[in-house]
């Protein structure tokens, strides 16, 4: 990989990756926790329930 | 609102299950015979094409790619027609899709047996393959999310973001693993060398657990299980949050493949990291399937699909767990390399991918040819005898991951290895194998029982192939209102956005792992010593990768003092820079060869010994499960090729001097012409233009530029020792044979009588002399450059001297 390897020349400070990845993850990871814990509940359970009642009702001989 | 009528695909359906099946079979049967060759040498059949090395690629991608493959798409075509009330978006690219993922599988099964790979592991296959692979990717994901696209209902459901996140993940891993350059239609080198190339390919191997096993297979569970149970998913909740977690940790974990390796601290500090976090995600994946189950476990008494559900859901969360602990480093030492490893993936692949597939396929096949499951019992018979199938499969191989790292980590009270010799610890666990045998064969009979009941199952009912179902129109919602939608259900509303934003979260953690480690110059330090290989060395890495040696043996020493004390000195990074690809391997069977061109190192044997090793291991030693490979003798080097693997070379960096291409073929015959002197000298009268030539420069390129160059025996031999008399007590002799038959039978045969053009020590011949002190020192110095090794690090002078005792004594003249 000669072609690409001057872009970084060394790996002083390397770990810097390494905490920006942590980091966003985290934030990340808080963002959803919280957003998805205030959505109401109600919601939430008629969502799980969409997926039971799919084709078996839709088909013609049994509508 | 008026209904409109939807016509759902059924036919790709059933041709997806169809080849499920008999892709199943087929690599579960390759499973056992691989399993056999590993206890019984035998069924490696002679052939080249039948050598474990061979085999062993065809059983994984059969399994991964074949069998689970094609049991993802049955899976997602049927459900994603009717979670989102649509047809599949074009009947022209599922047929594509289908047909061209079944040519990939025929054409990989046959290029792998012929040897053509490119050694990375489930990434074996060669660059036209690898394109092929891209192009029917890419169909299936349009086909999907196109199906997104028109869907008819609101949002899309948790088990598609699932097959979201596997059509992009395993796009990205495919696409940034085949970076190679081909030279011929089969053959290619990785673009990356060295430890550049083990982290892309481990963050590939470990992501394609990820991308292939894991995430399709959790949008599987979300929908195969509340539908066998008739119950809802437990959280909604959880699956948004650990769906992001998990899709986003995924992606960082892969140098836990490379602990203790040449890799910098930081890369594998972060396999570690990500590695344990990953239990968390998992496990929400584990606990949402369980607790669907809440109140409703007396179902599980009487369907088997769902018992398979059930067991595939524990082994996911017993394999998820224990795959963050052999990420500890410490841990690490112990499962890596060993059986394992072979034995966590195997509860993994087979009771949790096994169960999902087979779970969905009982309650699947009847609902599509609208009939009953033709027996329930077989189908509890199944499940029962898979079940057990597995604990016998895998509990013995833990057993014999334990008992190998306890021996070769095991010192005498002297200070040294009490089994220098790798073969014995391998001979111990042999039984284990055989187990393993019996444990395959009974997971086949449950898939055989399973086939069965399902032909039986769609004999006796009818498929529709394009089956009516009227779902009302989609009316778009428009722009969010945040009073009223979260954020998340916004985005459920919005598939192509929903697939960007995985895409992104993905690229983030391949970049983190990949970019550092590609473009950081300072991070593979170069080490001055070492030389690009020559053309024969070159012409004989190659066949070492097309063989698929690199399936038994490692070539990375850890830096362990049992390690380097048997092997030699720990293996560098900078070793590695002109390896294209990275030969590093991942389990076992046979003894680590980094050190094997390290002459007067504990690894290194002569020209003649792997002469005669390659053409029949078992002469050597006699219980090893080497498949033997005569044809090496007998088959040409390519030396066509050669300029063109040169020029390849020269562009992927490797300095060799210009216009080196049009001189490789003399410089090879040069190299060639000496070795096959080095084997006349022994006897052994060989053609230089022959591929074991190549093997054998090969296997003396190995360690030997950081090595420092043993000058001729006699210059740097140290001072003999002056030994009187020998230990001569029945005890001594029974030690002194003990030794004889772990160390020196390998060579001089268990009884003494020499091999091949190794000396016979019961005749009168002696090359370096038969007094006390002769025999001693020999043990003690040897004659490296010869193939006599020195033993002075293995054995205290007591043993020395007992096993010269032997020699003298003890051997029947």
């Amino acid at each position: 990989m000669k072609m690409i390897s001057s872009v970084l020349g060394n790996i002083q400070g390397i770990e810097i990756y390494y905490i920006i990845g942590l980091l966003l993850f985290v934030a990340f990871f808080v963002v959803i926790v919280i957003r998805t814990l205030r959505m109401p509940s109600k919601e939430a359970d008629h969502i799980k329930n969409s997926i039971l009642n799919d084709n078996e009702i839709m088909t013609p001989s049994n509508k | 609102m008026e209904d409109q009528k939807v016509i759902y695909d059924n036919k790709t359906v059933k041709l997806f299950i169809l080849a499920t099946l008999v892709w199943g079979i087929v690599g579960v049967l390759v499973g056992i015979v691989i399993a056999l060759q590993l206890r019984f040498p035998a069924f490696n059949f002679g052939l080249e094409f039948t050598t474990f090395g061979r085999v062993r690629p065809v059983h994984t991608n059969a399994i991964i790619f074949a069998f689970v493959g094609n049991a993802i798409f049955a899976g997602v075509y049927y459900s994603m027609q009717r979670l989102l009330k649509t047809r599949m978006f074009s009947d022209l690219l599922s047929k594509f899709h289908f047909w061209g993922w079944q040519l990939i599988i025929v054409l990989a099964a046959v290029t792998l047996l012929l040897g053509f790979t490119t050694s990375k592991e489930y990434a074996e296959l060669e660059w036209p393959i690898d394109i092929l692979i891209a192009l029917v990717w890419v169909a299936f994901g349009v086909n999907m999310i196109g199906t997104t696209v028109i869907r008819r209902v609101q949002h899309i459901y948790a088990a598609i973001w699932w097959y979201i996140a596997t059509f992009v993940g395993v796009a990205i891993l495919h696409i940034v693993n085949s970076f190679e350059l081909p030279i011929s239609l089969f053959k290619s080198y990785s673009l990356y060398a060295g430890a550049q190339d083990a982290v892309v390919q481990w963050w590939y191997g470990h992501n394609a657990v990820a991308f292939f096993l894991t995430t399709p297979f959790l949008g599987l569970m979300y929908y195969y299980l509340p539908k066998a149970a008739e119950r809802p998913i437990y959280s909604y909740k959880l699956s948004i949050i650990h769906f992001w977690s998990l899709i986003f940790l995924y992606m960082w974990a892969g140098p836990h493949h490379l602990l203790y390796q040449a890799l910098p601290d930081w890369a594998q500090a972060l396999g570690v990291t990500f590695s344990v976090m990953l239990i968390a995600p998992s496990w929400g994946g584990m606990i949402n399937g369980l607790l669907t189950l809440r109140g409703a476990w007396d179902k599980v008494r009487d369907k088997a699909e769902l018992k398979f559900l059930v067991v595939a859901v524990t082994a996911y969360g017993m394999s998820t767990f224990e795959g963050p602990m052999m990420s500890i480093k410490f841990v690490n030492q112990l499962t890596h390399f060993t059986d394992w490893t072979i034995a966590h993936v195997h509860i993994a692949g087979m009771a949790w991918n096994g169960g999902i597939v087979f779970g969905m396929l009982y309650w699947m096949v009847p609902k599509l040819f609208r009939t009953k499951l033709y027996s329930e019992k077989l189908a509890n018979a199944h499940f029962w005898i898979a079940t057990l199938g597995i604990l016998i499969y895998a509990i013995p191989l833990y057993w014999s991951a334990i008992t190998q790292w306890l021996m070769l980590r095991e010192y005498t009270p002297e200070g040294f290895l009490a089994y220098p010799n790798f073969l014995e610890t391998l001979t111990q666990i042999l039984p284990m194998y055989t187990f393993r045998i019996i444990g395959g064969t009974m997971f086949l009979i449950g898939f055989f029982l399973m086939v069965f009941n399902l032909a039986k199952t769609m004999k006796a009912g009818s498929m529709v192939a394009q089956e009516e179902a009227y779902a009302p129109v989609l009316v778009e919602l428009g722009a969010r209102d945040p009073k009223k939608e979260s954020m998340h259900r916004f985005l459920e509303r919005r598939s192509v956005r929903f697939s960007v934003i995985a895409f992104i979260v993905l690229a983030i953690g391949g970049a983190v792992e990949i970019i550092p480690m590609t473009f950081v110059k300072s991070n593979v330090p170069t080490i001055e010593a070492v030389k690009p290989y020559t053309p024969l060395e070159l012409a004989g890495r190659d066949l070492y990768v097309s063989e698929g040696c690199y399936n038994c043996h490692s070539q990375m020493v850890r830096p362990f003092r049992w390690e380097t004390d048997r092997y030699g000195e720990y293996s560098k990074i900078g070793e590695f820079v002109y390896d294209h690809p990275f030969q590093w391997g991942s389990r076992r069977t046979g003894p680590d060869l980094a050190r094997a061109g390290v002459i007067g190192g504990p690894m290194y044997k002569n020209a003649a010994w792997h002469y005669n090793h390659f053409m029949d291991p078992q002469k050597m030693n006699e219980q090893s499960i080497m498949p033997k490979y005569p044809w090496l003798a007998e088959k040409d080097i390519d030396l066509d090729i050669i300029p063109a693997k040169i020029r390849a070379m020269k562009k992927l960096g490797v300095p060799y001097p210009e216009g080196f291409d049009k001189i490789a073929v003399d410089d090879l015959k040069k190299q060639a012409a000496v070795i096959v002197a080095d084997l006349k000298a022994s006897g052994i009268t060989a053609d230089p233009g022959k591929q074991i030539i190549a093997m054998i420069a090969y296997m003396h390129k190995l360690g030997r530029d950081i090595s420092t160059p043993a000058a001729s025996d006699s210059a740097n031999a140290p001072a003999k020792v002056v030994v009187e008399s020998l230990p001569n007590t029945p005890a001594d002799l029974t030690a002194g044979k003990e030794i004889f038959g772990k160390l020196c039978a390998s060579c001089h045969g268990p009884e003494g009588k020499g091999l091949a053009t190794f000396p016979n020590l019961t005749d009168d011949e002696w090359i370096h002399g038969n007094t006390p002190t002769d025999v001693v020192n020999t043990i003690t110095n040897g004659y490296p450059v010869k193939g006599m090794l020195p033993f002075k690090n293995q054995l205290t002078e007591q043993q020395i001297k007992q096993v010269a005792s032997f020699t003298l004594n003890g051997l029947k003249k």
